[in-house]
């Protein structure tokens, strides 16, 4: 117990930097795809093996709280796509990139056009949500 | 006298090769993945899917084959990823001999099931 007041007080007063921050967004994002992924694909096979589930699935996916996460899952892989890409670039075309400045500089690039990237598809499905929630499309 | 020594010629062990695949395929993932969010999520849209719409779509063999493109290296990505996560925190020779056969069998069980769809098609 004491343990843990220590561990949340310490992690209360740490600042991550760049580097870290896109570490944690990469692993959150990654295992937030794979869980819909994972979902995605049985929910897709369904079309095969019992065609009237898949019905079911897309009533499920039609609901308010499903078309937020959809939004927020979009966000996810862009970033994911995008930091993944820069990791990718730099182990192996430029491995001599790494540098703490560079890092630092990529990550908040890769973070802006994240945003920016999202932008139009937050337009899109947010109008929908609010379309098929609010207005009775 | 200086000695020259070149590094010794070493078969690069299956987790340089996971790590290098990794990488690989997320430069694949990116477009392969991005269009279909663009397509699916804003352009078609939830409400715009159906058992028909699939139907429709699987009707054409280049959009099977890109969905199956998709379930081989997304799948293949994610569970390898969890992998790697999982073994940030789990240390154990024998846990991780464990781990790794529990996430092969659930990437081969969740591949199959997708693989069957995909070559199956839509069962009106």
């Amino acid at each position: 117990m004491q343990s843990l007041v220590k561990f949340t007080y310490a992690s209360a007063h740490y600042r991550p930097r760049e580097g870290m921050i896109a570490f944690v967004l990469h692993r959150i994002s990654g295992l937030a795809v794979l869980l819909f992924l994972s979902l995605h694909i049985v929910d897709t096979a369904m079309v095969y093996f019992q065609p009237g589930a898949y019905e079911e699935f897309l009533a499920v996916y039609r609901s308010p709280i499903f078309m937020l996460s959809e939004i927020a899952l979009v966000a996810g892989v862009i970033y994911h796509g995008l930091n993944g890409f820069r990791i990718a670039l730099f182990d192996l075309v430029l491995p001599s990139a790494w540098t703490i400045d560079r890092e630092r500089l990529s990550v908040r690039l890769t973070i802006l056009l994240s945003a920016v990237l999202w932008l139009p598809a937050g337009v899109i499905m947010g109008g929908n949500f609010i379309g098929y929630t609010f207005l009775g499309w | 006298m200086t000695v020259h020594t070149a590094p010794a010629a070493t078969r690069p062990s299956w987790m340089t090769v996971a790590w290098t695949l990794m990488r690989l395929s997320a430069i694949l993932l990116v477009p392969l993945v991005w269009i279909h969010v663009v397509i699916q999520d804003m352009l078609v849209g939830v409400h715009g899917i159906s058992l028909d719409y699939v139907a429709m779509r699987w009707a054409s063999l280049g959009w099977r084959i890109y969905d199956a493109g998709l379930l081989c290296f997304a799948f293949a990505h994610g569970v390898n990823g969890l992998r790697q996560v999982l073994e940030d925190y789990i240390h154990g020779r024998r846990t991780r001999r464990v781990l790794r056969v529990l996430l092969f069998g659930f990437w081969l069980g969740i591949t199959a099931l997708g693989a069957a769809a995909v070559i199956g098609g839509v069962r009106q």
